[in-house]
This record gives structure tokens, sequence and C-alpha cells, in this order.
């Protein structure tokens, strides 16, 4: 300690006789040095350092919230390309401009949005050698390929990242543009290598599997191929469109807020919908991922798996079932809104079966959040009869929990399904008999999902997960490959009979958009903390013990604190990355949107109505 | 003042202020803050009312000499090995399992002498082992074992010897390893266990 204060005099005296800029920065050095006098002095010279510490912070919530947010801002440059790439595409094939206007607004974001990402990955990566560095070295020895790899695939990615952008107008028509699409394709499948490389490092963390001696190469790609990796890479990159969805969506949300004029109101109402569109065809296949996962964690190891769904985490996922339940419901609202809104005539033919939607999506929710043992004085469990309750018993179990979330997701399908067809009328000859197929598909499928939800209360665990389960999934993603193309057929030759109408929403349906982009940030920040917990004392489950201060979990409600503060900060920089990348266009013209680009019709994702697809002839 | 009861007061405060913002600032952009403030204020106090629940670390076992009186003794300390330290459960089970990835270790102390266990652990790679536990032809495990005394694992003579004990006693078989045989630190190391002079046949009875 003594010897590096007299290397700061030093340097402050050698400062003193070059001038006043040097000095200024030998104090400024200083200055952000002295925490690291403060972990060189606890440090004891011998022994390698397993563990810095960082005062009144701690060192584990400074790399908690760091990666966090890099982990946020890393699934929306990685579901922003996916997102943008898709509206681009929907334009090529369509025609409609709109929709190339939307992908590139959104691509101008990724520039700055992939530089903020990589400054918090490196903040990341020297607190982690810094605060870690047994671990890191660890990690190191068994990984250090796949590091080469990742840089390597930086590289390109940023290379394809400048020619997407860049190129975007100089690549407009013709076969520059097929080549254009090509690069957004390029841009998407390197990011996808990008997610998955750093995904084995940290799913090798939860379910490692035993190195064998060997080359560098074979050493890590056997730890890469390790029981969850595949599972998470899954579910982060559907996880990554929700995410790419509904911050777009939010985005629209608070711009529509704030729109001047009816043009705005009109584009930004659009973009709503689409944002809220794609959020949620990803989230419909969100629980399907999670539920693999699930499995494949008991199938690694029995006790992880128990320590996540019946140990200290097992309240976690009443909160998680909250947040979805939150997200559906706000997922729908806004559908409804738009059914009510958007198709004027529309919100009294809907009326009941939104209600009985509704009531249905509130019921499933009740279910989903019942816990399974109640938390009682030792009088009231003896009323009860014991920890579990006679009634609430049964329905916290995950055979109840399974069957509500698969109908949560059918009514959300049938929520799109009913928007997608408000205001036409069927022509075809056949649109009955469809009609009809489509009502006892979707009966049918529900009495299924019910009585194998039921059943799986009769028959071992191991049945219900294996096979009753995956029934209930394979009966929803039926339904769902069943409905979606008749309802299209349908709707080719079916008749406009109410115009759509765009800006028209109230403003609780920005709000709305907020909040759901809001519930799938806090989701993702909920489940980082399950992951990393679920391998309790352990930096490496089972291989390398975390002895540090920090080994135990904190409880939820701190937690919860650490993820509120996580989901601010980073809606505050990307508020701040929307702000940079538009405040040019503000500059350009008063207004955002041109009279060309105007939204008419139906978006095509929604399968609207050929003839009102078409643009407006303007009128003189 | 509990954490609980402070963090309660935060969130309270956190919402509160987004009240007020909703309430008295017109500008969309803060009102939105607002909002955004109160849902995050009322995910807090979800998140406090649940049960608070702490997950604490156990003692990590250490492994002291002095504490070894009986060849029991020494298969306790065998068996905390084998599912920690050790990692041998990471693969391996005791007793039949549709997720185990490597043999099924349930009466292999009675199968194996404690020299062919102590080569196998040490230099896994002398036999090729395989997997006969279907019909058809064998087929090679998923994970490949490693040579249990070196890194990352490292186990010392003294751990191995005691997992030995453990695999020994889970199988019902009497210890054939005396205390007297551990390594005391700082004196010279004992005789290497004798590798098993092994046919094929002991191969084929290992599966």
């Amino acid at each position: 300690m003594g010897y590096q204060g007299g290397w700061i005099q030093r340097l402050l005296r050698s400062g003193s006789e070059h001038g006043g800029t040097l000095l200024g920065l030998a104090i400024a050095a200083g200055l952000f040095s002295l925490p690291a006098l403060a972990f060189g002095a606890d440090v004891a010279p011998a022994a390698p350092t397993e563990y810095r510490d960082i005062p009144y912070v701690g060192s584990r919530n400074v790399i908690w919230v760091v990666a966090q947010l890099h982990l946020l801002l890393a699934g929306f440059v990685l579901g922003v390309p996916m997102f943008a790439w898709v509206c681009e595409v929907v334009a090529w094939r369509g025609g409609e401009k709109r929709y190339d206007k939307l992908a590139k607004e959104f691509t101008k974001l990724l520039t700055s949005a992939y530089a903020t990402t990589a400054l918090f990955g490196a903040i990341l990566l020297f607190l982690l050698i810094a605060f870690y560095p047994k671990l890191m070295n660890y990690l190191t020895d068994i990984f250090f390929p796949s590091f080469i790899l990742y840089c390597l695939l930086f590289l390109i990615e940023t290379a394809t990242l400048y020619l997407y952008w860049y190129g975007w107008d100089a690549m407009a028509t013709g076969k520059k543009k097929t080549f254009h699409i090509f690069l957004g394709f390029m841009l998407n499948f390197f990011a996808f290598f990008i997610m998955i490389v750093p995904n084995s490092w940290a799913t090798f963390q939860a379910s490692p599997v035993v190195i064998a001696e060997g080359t560098d190469m074979a050493r890590a790609w056997a730890a890469t191929w390790n029981p969850t990796w595949w599972p998470v890479n899954i579910h982060r990159i559907i996880a990554n469109v929700v995410l790419g969805g509904y911050i777009c969506g939010a985005y629209a949300g608070i711009r529509y807020l704030s729109a001047k004029t009816q043009e705005e109101r009109d584009h930004y109402d659009w973009m709503g919908y689409v944002g809220n569109f794609i959020g949620v065809f990803g989230l419909l296949s969100l629980p399907f991922a999670g539920y693999w996962l699930m499995r494949e964690i008991y199938q690694y190891n029995q006790q992880m798996g128990i320590t996540l769904m019946g140990g200290f985490l097992s309240w976690l996922f009443i909160l998680q079932a909250m947040l979805i339940g939150v997200l559906f419901l706000g997922s729908n609202y806004y559908f409804w809104l738009g059914i009510t809104y958007r198709i004027p005539g529309s919100a009294l033919k809907y009326r009941k079966p939104m209600l009985a939607m509704l009531t249905v999506l509130l019921l499933c929710l009740a279910v989903w959040m019942t816990p399974h043992s109640l938390v009682a004085s030792l009088e009231e469990a003896a009323k009860m009869g014991g920890s579990h309750h006679p009634l609430l018993g049964v329905l916290g179990v995950m055979s109840a929990k399974m069957t509500v979330s698969n109908l949560m997701i059918l009514v959300t399908f049938m929520s799109f399904i009913m928007y997608w067809r408000a205001g036409k009328q069927d022509t075809a000859g056949w649109a009955k008999i469809a009609k009809a197929i489509m009502g006892a598909v979707l009966v049918l499928a529900g009495i299924g999902v019910i009585i194998l939800g039921v059943w799986g209360y009769f028959v071992p665990a191991i049945i219900r997960i294996n096979y009753f389960s995956t029934s209930q999934v394979l009966i929803v993603i039926g339904v769902m490959l069943t409905i979606t193309p008749l309802t299209a057929l349908l709707l080719k030759s079916a008749k406009t009979t109410t115009e759509m109408v765009w800006g028209k929403m109230p403003p609780r349906a920005g709000y709305s958009l907020v909040l759901n982009a809001i519930m799938v940030i806090l989701l993702m920040t909920l489940m980082g903390y399950a992951r990393s917990s679920s391998r309790v004392h352990w930096h490496v489950y089972g291989v390398v013990r975390d002895t540090s201060q920090y080994a135990f979990s904190p409880a939820l409600g701190y937690a919860s604190g650490i993820m509120a503060l996580c989901t601010f900060f980073f809606c505050m920089i990307v508020a701040f990355i929307f702000w940079v990348a538009t405040m040019g266009d503000k500059a350009k013209a008063p207004s955002a949107v041109s009279k060309d680009a105007l939204p008419h019709g139906m978006p095509a994702m929604a399968g609207a109505s050929s003839a009102l697809d078409a643009p407006k002839a303007p009128k003189f | 003042m509990s954490e609980v009861a402070r963090l309660q007061l935060i969130c309270l405060s956190v919402v509160g202020c987004g009240i007020l913002i909703l309430l008295f600032i017109k500008s969309v952009f803060p009102r939105v803050i607002g909002f955004v403030a109160i849902v995050l204020g009322l995910f807090m106090l979800t998140a406090l009312a649940v049960p608070q629940m702490r997950s604490l670390p156990p003692v990590e076992e250490k492994f002291d000499i002095a504490t070894v009186k009986t060849p029991t003794d020494l298969a306790s300390i065998g068996q905390k090995i084998f599912f920690s330290k050790g990692q041998c459960a990471l693969c391996h089970t005791i007793g039949p399992s549709e997720s185990a990835r490597c043999p099924d270790l349930k009466g292999i102390g009675a199968k194996l002498t404690r020299e062919f266990l102590y080569e196998s652990l040490t230099q896994p790679q002398a036999y090729i082992y395989q997997d006969y536990r279907h019909e058809g032809l064998p087929k090679m495990y998923p994970a490949e074992m490693p040579a249990i005394n070196k890194n990352p694992i490292g186990l010392s003579r003294n751990e191995i010897l005691s997992v030995i004990a453990f695999l020994q006693q889970m199988s019902g078989e009497p210890i054939s390893i005396n205390p007297s045989e551990l390594e005391v630190p700082g004196q010279a190391p004992a005789a290497p266990v004798k590798a098993a002079q092994s046919s094929p046949m002991a191969v084929a009875q290992a599966h």
C-alpha cells in the first residue's frame, strides 16, 4: 500500500514538472485507481487471488447488474435484426414500402445498440477477470478455442452489419436488393453463432460435463456440448424475438402517445401493432422451449430441478406465472383494443367472446399462480390438514400449471385469429365447413388438454412429463398449424366490410405496449436470477465451488430490487439509443412520416384484404 | 427495521413517485417513466410478499486424516467426495437410471478388485469400456472417463482410496482399505496401489 502511494506521489511530482494537463490526467488516473488500492490491501502476496471485492456495493451485485444489462442489450441487438429482416422480406415479397421503412428504422438503431452491447461486454469481461480470477482462469483453460472463435465471429458480424446498414439505400432495387436480403440473412446467421458460443460458457457452468484429456479443441467442444446448451440456445433465440418485438411495440407506444399529427399517430399505431404481433408470435412458442429446458435440467440433475421447482426457488415460479400472466393479458388486451377502435362496429360483435376469453385467462392465471404449499402457522396447517391446502394444493402442481399455460396460449391464439377476421365477410363456398372444422378443432383441443391435465394426476411423474405434457404441447401446436392456414385461405377471398382505421387507439393502448415490454424485461431478469441461483454455491455446478462471501443466493425480495434496477437501467439505455438514433431525422424533416409511407388498410402480417393493401392514389 | 421492511418502504416510495408524476406532469416521457416506476414498484412489493428464503452454502467438507479411525470413517469421507469434489455423480449413478451417461456403479465394489478400481480411476483409458446393456452391438458411453488424479478434479491418493472404500461399502463388501495405508502429510508416500493384472475377462466383468 505504501509502495503504491509513493508511486502516485512520484507521478504527481513528475506531472507538476510537465504542466497542468498531465497533472490533471495523473490525478484523475490516481482517483480511478483508488478502489484498486483497496482491493490490493486485502490480497495476501503469496497465494494467488481467488476473489476481489468492491466496497459498499459488493462485487457480486456489480457483476449481476452489468451481466444482466449486457444480456438484455445482447437480446435486443440479436432480436432486432431478426425482426428487421422479416420486415424487409415482407416488403420485398409483398411490395409494401412501409415494412422496408420500418426495417430500416430499426436497423439504424443497431449500430449504436451494437456498440453499447459490446461496451457492456467489455466492462463485464474486465470485471470478471478482476473479481473472479480463479473462475475465469478455469473457464479460459477449457474454452480458450471458443474465445478465439467468438472474436472472429464478432469481426464478421460487424463487417456484415456495416454492409447491411450503409448499403441499404445503395442496394434498394433489383438484384442488389436480393443481395441485401442475403446480407440480412447472414447478419442473423452470424448473430446466432455469436449467441450460442457464450451460451456454451454459461450453460457449462450450470450443467458441466467431465472434461477428459485431449486437445484444446476437443476439450472445448466436449464442454460446449453440455446437456442444457441447445435448450438454452432455442429458448434464448425465441426470447430475443419476443424482446425485439415488444420493445418495438413500446417504442411505438411512446411515440404514439407523443405524436403531434394524425399521420404520426397512424404510423406509430401501425408500428405498435406490428411489434405486438411479433412479440405474441414468439411468446406463443416460448413456454414450449422453457418446458424443454426444464425437462433437460431435471434429466441432467434432479437435485438442480428440485432446487428450481420445489426448493427455495419455487416461489420464483409463482412470480414468473404472474409476469407471464400479465404479459398474456396485456397482449390480448391490445388485440381487443385493436378490434374495438380500429375496426368500427366490431366491438359489439366481439364483446361476449372477449369477456369469455378474459374470464378464461384470469382463471388460468389464478391456477398458474397457486402455490403448491402455503406459508401457514402450525395452527393453520393443522386446520388445513397439512402444509398443502386440500383444494389449492391440487391446483398447485405441474399437471394443473401445464394445462392452464396451454389453455392461455390457445386463448391468445384465438384472440389473434379474432382480430384477423374482424371486419371481414367470408365469400368462399366452403367457408361454413371450414369454420365448423376450426370450431371443432379448437373445442376438441381444449377438452384434450384438460383431460390430459386431469389424467396426469393419476400416472407416474415420468409418464406425465414424457408423454402427457408433450402431448398437450403437440395439441396446441396442432391447433395453430390447422387454424392459421385455414383462416388465411378463407380471408384470401373474404370481403372487407369495415375498413381498418389507424391512429384512433386510446392512450391506454400505448401504455399497454410499454407494460408488455416491461414484463418481458422483468421476466428475463427473473429467469437470469433463477438460472444463476440454481447453481447454488457453485460457480461451475459440482466442480468449482464458490468460496467467496457471496456464495449464498439472496432472497427474492432483495433480488427483485436488483431486477427492477436492471430493468430501469435497460429501459433508459434503450430510450437513449432511440433518442440518439432519431435525432438526425428530426433535424432533417419536421414530420417524421411522409405522405407516401402512410399505413393503408390492414398489414400483410394480419392477412388484410389485398384490395386495401394497395397504396391509395393521392388526391389532388 | 428489518431488510424486508426497508425494501418495502423503498418500493412504496417508488410507487408514490410514479403516481405523483402521473398526476402532476403532462409531458409524455416523464409520464411513461412514472408508469414504469409504478409497475416496477408493484413487482418488488409482490416479490417481498412471498416467503423470503436465502440459499446458504453448506459447510465445506475437508479430508482430515486425524478423524479417520476405522475403514467406515474412510468410506464416509469417500461418499462425500463421490458426490462433491470427485464429481463422480455427474455421470455415474448408483442404481439404474435413464439419464446416466456412464456405467451404473451399483455393486461395482463387489465386482472389481480395489487394484482394478484404482487403475480405472487413474488410467481410465487402459481398457476400452463399452456399453453392453442393450441389444445389438456395444456402444461407446456418451462421456469419457477422465483421469481422476489429474486436473481439474485432481483427487489425492488418500481421496481415491476413500472413494474405493465407499464403493466397496455400498456394494456390501468388507472394506479392504485400512486407514494405516493413508499418506500422512509430511511423511514419505506409501507404496502405490498395484494395478491388477487384468485380462479381457475383467473388462467384461465390469459390465
